[in-house]
């Protein structure tokens, strides 16, 4: 993300109405275009009003940049509007998210809603009233305009208004190629748009995808926009998983995502460490209301695993539960009918097979010994190539691998572990704190016991 | 002899008294009551301003029987004023109303309220005080709302019999709109407890001031259930409302917030509508159905105001397009009671449409040509060839007979409430 970049994002719903005539498909798509045409008017008269979330200010983009507040004038710059802002206490959040701030780009955005003015002076006259009498076919939905436009922070309140103003014309448009483009008879799929952050320095992109139709069918137009920003054909961006998720909008399922971030790197000399890549969920002990304390934990670090391959977008289906996870192993011939509601362990080989048949997903198995130096590269490389969680069962106890670190001028290695074990609530302090969540030292590896690793890989797909 | 009438006025709550300023006078021979005027009284009242009881005159022998019939004409008038009404009450609203009742011989007064909203409430005692000058200087709110609505006319509907149902229901929809919106009150978008009279000494020579009011809706509701395609309805017809309406509201002088000012103005603002499609869709059902005007554009009445004698208050009227602005003088005179001269009566805030479109097609348009002959600026006198429908609108009015009337005192009273 851009330094000295301020992130604005503009939501409203814009009402879609047209009447249909015949159900021809050369009249239906003229209608469509011509109501998408007068929306783009409608966007671009005075009336429009933008209202600042959480703040008493309104501007009106198309009287160039005019606002309520008498502090801010148009031609201020942007940044002075997060003054305006209204936050609720966060100071002891800011002492956590502070290091986080750095990282994420996307912290200290500006919300902005959609509104119109009724009472803005227009030529019209006195009411009329015109009875029309043609039979036709009434099409009607709301738009749910999302837009999100990076700016420098001393461009001004009015420029920033006409760039706002510019998105919400560029996202009808897409909005009409995608409706055009999937509309069957009268039947039209509303245009929903998402927002990607990619890799540099493609950055902020926001693609408008047709509701209902599910990412598998939807790989021709992945394809085209991964070659239009040159982006690797061998794994997803553009999936509605990948959405970027705002700082503002809390996950709504409860589950901690990358409780790792919050961590100070390991105190480790010229130490580079080789992380998990991308978003998942802690998942552990006595959650969802299952007590699987003493005998869950390498059902929660698959759980983990799944958690990732949901969120990067490679599969739909929600995180299984033990059930499930049980229910699949009878189901590939590993286990027996009476596993079934058992409270039986399994191990990484278990894992493997439940990731192959649930998702579709293979995985290495590695053998390690002894606390092995040696499997430090395999790590350090997996990390680097598939950035997938790893499970580590042995002896009686079952972990997840989220990064490994090394020294080179010491040689000592260090290993990100996320520990399934815990059994408390969704606290990030503790967590961290208590070293659920931590840096751990060979130490951690019991020298007298085997260990076996599922390493789970990237499916090539976009 | 009878006198009756209708108290119109603002409530204004300070604190725990209720303290009210009305608009009273003394009115000519009433006889009967109809239920048709209250409405149309209440019509012809901007925001702010509300009918807010009844009185009676009676010999003293009939006090006592004035006592029931001013209870029963009270509940009647509120039924009969809030039927068509498109806007809800709030809880801070005072649903108590007024019953006055005046012996003719002593000029004794005995004032009553009762609570509409509760048909078995019993009379509470008032006091009745006559106070001078409160009313010069309300301030007064000003806005002008553009429409652009079109409501679909569903398979199941005919035109015209379901063109009050679908016109209420599109209507209900915006009202629901306005009602919930933002409202700027000069520019500035202030928390509700705000007093917008702020900073005037006490005394000063009271000036009325005018604020400007702005509305802001967003742009579309959300949708509620999770859709993936767009609604599909078939449609036999549609009902475009389009143009620009006039409103105005009043606040009471003593302390007004922001909250009742936004309050009064979107009130206003979805009265001023639905009075005038009312009125016109009364027009066509007592006109009968002409097919001719099925895609014409239809000029729904137009408002204009009328200042109130010796007051910088207005109150409003509805021109239908065949009118002039002597009609609007008659009625005023038949309804309140008072002579307006003619070029006292402000026309221009809401501009006459442009000659409607006509569809070619329908031959039927001659009648409808005719109506629309006097579609200009103020016709001094009516037109000379008096068309049907401006016929129907004179006998309209002056076949009803002269009902309840609203009474105007030139000095302003404020009637103080006993109970808690």
């Amino acid at each position: 993300m851009v330094v000295g970049n301020i992130i604005l994002r503009l939501r409203g719903s814009l009402e879609f109405k047209c009447q249909l005539d015949s159900t021809d498909v050369p009249h239906v798509q003229k209608v469509i275009s011509r109501t998408f045409e007068a929306l783009g008017s409608q966007v671009k008269a005075e009336s429009l009003v933008l209202s600042l979330s959480s703040s008493p200010v309104f501007l009106w983009p198309n009287k160039g940049g005019h606002a309520t507040a008498g502090e801010i004038s148009p031609n201020r710059p942007c940044k002075d509007l997060q003054q305006l802002i209204q936050t609720d206490d966060q100071e002891s959040s800011r002492k956590k998210s502070a290091k986080k701030d750095k990282n994420n780009p996307t912290a200290g955005i500006i919300n902005l809603t959609l509104m119109t003015e009724v009472t803005e002076p227009g030529v019209l006259s006195a009411p009329t009233l015109l009875r029309g009498s043609k039979k036709h076919h009434l099409l009607q939905t709301t738009l749910p305009m999302d837009c999100v436009v990076s700016v420098l922070s001393s461009e001004s309140i009015s420029v920033v208004c006409g760039t706002l103003v510019g998105a919400l014309c560029s996202q009808l448009g897409d909005m009409e190629k995608v409706a055009l483009r999937h509309m069957k008879g009268t039947a039209l799929l509303i245009p929903q748009p998402f927002h990607f952050l990619l890799p540099a320095p493609v950055g902020l992109v926001t693609v408008v995808y047709p509701a209902g139709v599910p990412d598998s069918q939807l790989e021709t137009q992945r394809k085209e926009l991964h070659s239009l920003f040159e982006l690797p054909d061998d794994r997803p961006y553009l999936r509605r998983a990948n959405a970027l998720h705002f700082p503002d909008e809390p996950y709504k399922d409860g589950y901690l995502r990358n409780p790792h971030v919050h961590l100070n790197h390991p105190a480790l000399e010229n130490g580079k460490p080789y992380l998990v890549q991308g978003v998942y969920s802690y998942h552990h002990y006595m959650q969802d209301r299952v007590d699987d304390n003493g005998w869950g934990c390498a059902y929660r670090s698959l759980q983990t695993i799944c958690s990732w391959f949901q969120q990067q977008g490679y599969v739909e289906r929600a995180v299984p539960s033990h059930k499930e996870i049980q229910q699949a192993l009878v189901e590939v011939g590993d286990k027996q009918g009476s596993f079934l509601g058992s409270r039986q362990w399994i191990g990484s080989i278990e894992v493997a097979a439940v990731l192959d048949q649930l998702l579709g997903v293979t995985s290495k198995i590695m053998f390690v010994s002894q606390g092995n130096a040696e499997c430090f590269r395999e790590l350090a490389n997996h990390f680097l190539s598939e950035g997938t969680p790893i499970m580590i069962g042995g002896g009686v106890l079952a972990h997840t691998i989220l990064g490994v670190a090394w020294s080179e001028t010491t040689g000592q290695i260090r290993y990100l572990i996320l520990d399934p074990h815990y059994t408390g609530a969704e606290d990030l302090q503790v967590i961290t704190d208590k070293g659920w969540c931590g840096w751990k030292g060979p130490e951690f590896w019991d020298q007298n016991a085997y260990y076996n690793l599922c390493l789970p890989q990237r499916p090539k797909t976009i | 002899m009878k006198t009756s009438g209708l108290l119109v006025g603002s409530h204004n709550i300070t604190q725990s008294k209720h303290c009210e300023q009305s608009l009273v006078s003394q009115s000519h021979s009433v006889i009967m009551y109809n239920n048709v005027c209250f409405l149309k009284v209440s019509r012809m009242l901007p925001g702010g301003m509300s009918v807010i009881g009844v009185f009676l005159v009676t010999p003293p022998e009939l006090s006592k029987e004035a006592q029931n019939t001013l209870r029963r004409l009270i509940f009647a008038v509120d039924k009969h004023i809030s039927k068509g009404r498109l806007w809800s009450l709030t809880e801070e609203d005072v649903t108590e109303k007024v019953t006055l009742h005046i012996c003719s011989k002593t000029r004794k007064v005995v004032c009553r309220t009762y609570d509409v909203r509760d048909p078995k409430s019993s009379a509470k005692p008032a006091d009745w005080k006559y106070q001078s000058g409160v009313c010069t200087s309300w301030p007064l709110l000003t806005c002008s709302v553009g429409l652009n609505l079109v409501f679909p006319v569903l398979e199941m509907h005919v035109l015209p019999q379901d063109m009050e149902k679908c016109m209420k229901e599109g209507l209900q929809t915006w009202a629901k709109q306005i009602e919930d919106g933002l409202c700027l009150i000069n520019g500035d978008a202030m928390p509700g407890e705000v007093e917008l009279l702020g900073g005037q000494k006490k005394n000063a020579k009271a000036v009325q001031q005018t604020f400007r009011a702005q509305i802001l809706i967003p742009m579309a509701e959300p949708q509620s259930e999770r859709r993936l395609t767009a609604s599909v309805k078939v449609c036999s017809g549609s009902l475009t409302l389009k143009g620009m309406v006039q409103c105005r509201a009043y606040l009471h002088s003593n302390k007004p917030r922001a909250k009742h000012a936004t309050e009064v103005i979107k009130r206003d603002v979805i009265n001023t509508v639905s009075s005038r499609v009312e009125m016109f869709l009364e027009d066509l059902l007592m006109e009968g159905e002409d097919k001719g005007s099925v895609g014409v554009q239809q000029v729904l009445p137009r408002r204009v105001f009328a200042p109130v004698p010796g007051m910088s208050l207005c109150v409003c009227d509805y021109m239908f397009p065949d009118e002039c602005v002597s009609d609007v003088s008659d009625r005023l005179k038949e309804m309140l009671d008072w002579e307006t001269p003619e070029d006292s009566i402000d026309t221009s805030q809401e501009a006459v449409p442009e000659a409607p479109t006509i569809d070619l097609k329908n031959t039927v348009v001659q009648k409808n040509l005719k109506a629309k002959s006097t579609l200009d600026a103020r016709p001094k006198t009516p037109s000379e060839d008096p068309t049907e429908a401006h016929k129907s609108h004179k006998t309209y009015y002056a076949g009803v007979a002269m009902a309840a009337a609203i009474a105007l005192l030139a000095t302003g009273t404020s009637l103080i409430y006993l109970s808690d």
